[in-house]
């Protein structure tokens, strides 16, 4: 009854529930996949930090205060996870340097910068409200197609974390489309938002890894994996164009 | 980084021939870290023949017993088990972390609802603590136990849970299933299998009023009844898992450490990782263990880089490293042989190190 290895119970979709039955690769590719998660929040929330002093308005002001709290909560909440593999968390939070960006134009693809796990798209600087915005509702729609699949996960305890964020990061996303639907009722705003489209829309494409990743297979034998990288991004891509159809972006 | 706190033994009960329910007293100092939530458990360690043992053991006391309980159930071969169920005794001072876990859901009490449990064997301890905590907390709710044991006499807590079935008259069913007896009814006879979860579900309990389920106990039978669970309606949110710490060997292993000679300016690397090994040549300082993997194009994990968050951790079998820094390892860890590779450089001529182990 009890002669099953760990491996063959994640491969069937067993849950795994504490730091003491994980197995060795199992527990390194977890803490990638939640260092990746802790730094991305962790730098989305620094950067966006500068723009609530370009916000118009207090409810603007409000909106982007509260997704600056908000992502260094969920940081912090995953971290605790973290926390009970033996991670320092006070060293962790300052580990990099959350508010730096490279230049605007230089191209690093989808590659991670040395032991900073941020996706690459948090490398590159907001220039601005509306390029805030525009960024915020891309990067915002794709943060609802990877947490839903990191919601999956086969270690139950980030799993519920995941699931409890998820509607507050779905509602990050909402407050960047109200302030798009604003910015593009005059023309020189949909302008602008157009720009900031053409620039944002590939490198947040790029956080969704590559075609045919082979750790894919790895990962989901794990439980730690359950859609394509190319199955997420086409998912991502609907979303987006149905978001920019409604607001004649398209 | 975890504490271990002294846990005083005060009372030692022998619930079947090979488990024992132990009781636990905190210095008053320490009271309020073990303070615990129902369902989750402890993390003891104990040196045994020099080498230290962690082992982790459910709380099975409810919240509102005001005691701090375990259930040991003896492993063969394991080391802390047999000990524990051969040597402890009131006045013994065990060394323990703050209760950790997360196999619970929040009380409310003016909430009527249905739970179901689940427990293979020991798997009844942290199941227990839930039961007894919402039969107490939530006077509207309901349980209901399927308990899944080898034999009668193998049946942990079994006065226990009639106790509390006359307790709480209506509000606790328990339902035994013996893998090795008969009973007269076929349902509870045998392994719970998918058939057996069906026929729960015509004859005893309508899955749609389930509101949650735990489950503890062995790795398949977890599976087959989250299954099932599944195909009569329940989603993720509501079933909740705690696997026992399985994954660990019942006695550690000594490292193996050649004390090679370390007179070269490199090292043969030899490196492990998902079951492949890959030779390579590397400096003895200027870079890491983990560069030098990944500069031969293995996969190795790691983020931080910077001796933190542990995810590059390995193990070294044969050799000797020094690690620059480290903020994420236990010295416990560390005298078994694991190292972070971020911050590892050779020291001997020749070094095997695994990721898989």
């Amino acid at each position: 009854m009890t002669d099953m290895s760990i491996e063959d119970y994640l491969a069937h979709g067993g849950k795994l529930t504490s730091p003491g039955n994980v197995p060795a690769r199992y527990r390194g590719e977890l803490l990638r996949l939640m260092a990746s998660f802790v730094d991305s929040e962790l730098a989305a929330s620094a950067g966006f930090a500068e723009t609530i002093n370009d916000a118009e308005g207090i409810k603007s002001r409000i909106a982007a205060a509260r997704i600056v709290l908000e992502k260094a909560d969920h940081a912090e909440r995953v971290l605790k996870i973290m926390a009970e593999f033996g991670v320092d968390t006070a060293r962790y939070e300052g580990v990099h340097p959350w508010a730096a960006r490279i230049d605007r134009h230089a191209d690093i693809g989808a590659q991670r910068q040395g032991g900073d796990m941020r996706l690459s798209v948090f490398h590159y600087p907001l220039e601005g409200w509306v390029d805030a915005v525009v960024m915020n509702v891309l990067q915002g729609l794709a943060a609802g197609v990877q947490i839903n699949e990191m919601a999956k996960v086969s270690y139950q305890p980030l799993a519920e974390v995941f699931r409890a964020i998820a509607p507050v990061e779905a509602r990050h996303a909402e407050l960047g489309a109200e302030g798009l639907s604003h910015i593009v009722a005059t023309e020189e705003g949909h302008e602008a938002a157009e720009a900031s489209l053409a620039y944002w829309r590939p490198r947040v494409a790029a956080g969704f890894g590559a075609v045919n990743s082979n750790r894919y297979e790895r990962l989901s034998r794990m439980g730690l994996r359950h859609q394509t990288n190319e199955a997420m991004l086409a998912e991502w891509t609907a979303a987006v164009d149905a978001q920019l159809a409604d607001l004649s972006l398209i | 980084m975890a504490r271990f706190l002294p846990l005083e033994v005060t009372d030692v009960q022998h619930d079947t021939r090979d488990a024992v329910v132990v009781t636990l007293r905190p210095r008053p100092e320490d009271a309020a870290r073990f303070a615990f939530i129902q369902g989750q458990y402890l993390t003891f360690r104990r040196a045994f023949d020099g080498e230290e043992l962690r082992r982790s053991y459910s709380i099975c006391a409810g919240l509102d017993e005001g005691l701090l309980k375990v259930g040991i159930k003896r492993v063969d071969g394991g080391a802390f088990s047999t000990w524990a169920n051969g040597n402890l005794a009131p006045g013994t001072v065990l060394e323990a972390m703050p209760p950790m876990g997360n196999f619970h859901a929040p009380l409310d009490k003016t909430v009527g609802r249905h739970y179901l449990g689940f427990a293979g064997g020991s798997g009844i301890t942290p199941v227990l603590s839930i039961l007894k905590t919402v039969l107490s907390r939530e006077p509207k709710s309901r349980f209901t136990l399927v308990y899944a044991n080898r034999q009668m006499a193998s049946i942990m807590f079994r006065e226990e849970l009639e106790d509390l079935k006359n307790t709480y008259l209506g509000r606790l069913s328990v339902i035994h299933v013996l893998e090795a007896e008969g009973q007269e009814i076929d349902l509870f006879t045998g392994l719970v299998d998918a058939e057996k979860m069906a026929a729960l579900f015509t004859h005893w309990v309508d899955p749609e009023d389930v509101d949650l389920a735990f489950i503890c106990g062995p790795e398949p039978m977890m599976l087959t009844i989250a299954r099932s669970l599944r195909d009569h309606g329940l989603d993720e949110t509501q079933i909740k898992f705690e696997l026992f710490a399985s994954g660990q060997p019942g006695r550690a292993k000594h490292k193996a450490v050649s004390k090679a000679a370390d007179s070269g300016a490199a090292c043969e690397a030899s490196v492990t990782l998902d079951g492949a090994t890959r030779s390579f040549r590397m400096p003895k300082s200027g870079q890491s263990l983990l560069d030098a993997a990944l500069s031969n194009n293995m996969d190795a994990p790691f983020a931080c880089k910077a001796g933190v968050c542990s995810t590059c951790r390995a193990k070294v079998l044969e050799g000797e490293v020094e690690m620059h820094t480290n903020h994420a390892l236990e010295d416990y860890e560390v005298r078994q042989g694991y190292v972070l590779t971020c911050q590892c450089y050779p020291l001997s001529d020749t070094l095997v190190v695994s990721y898989d182990q």
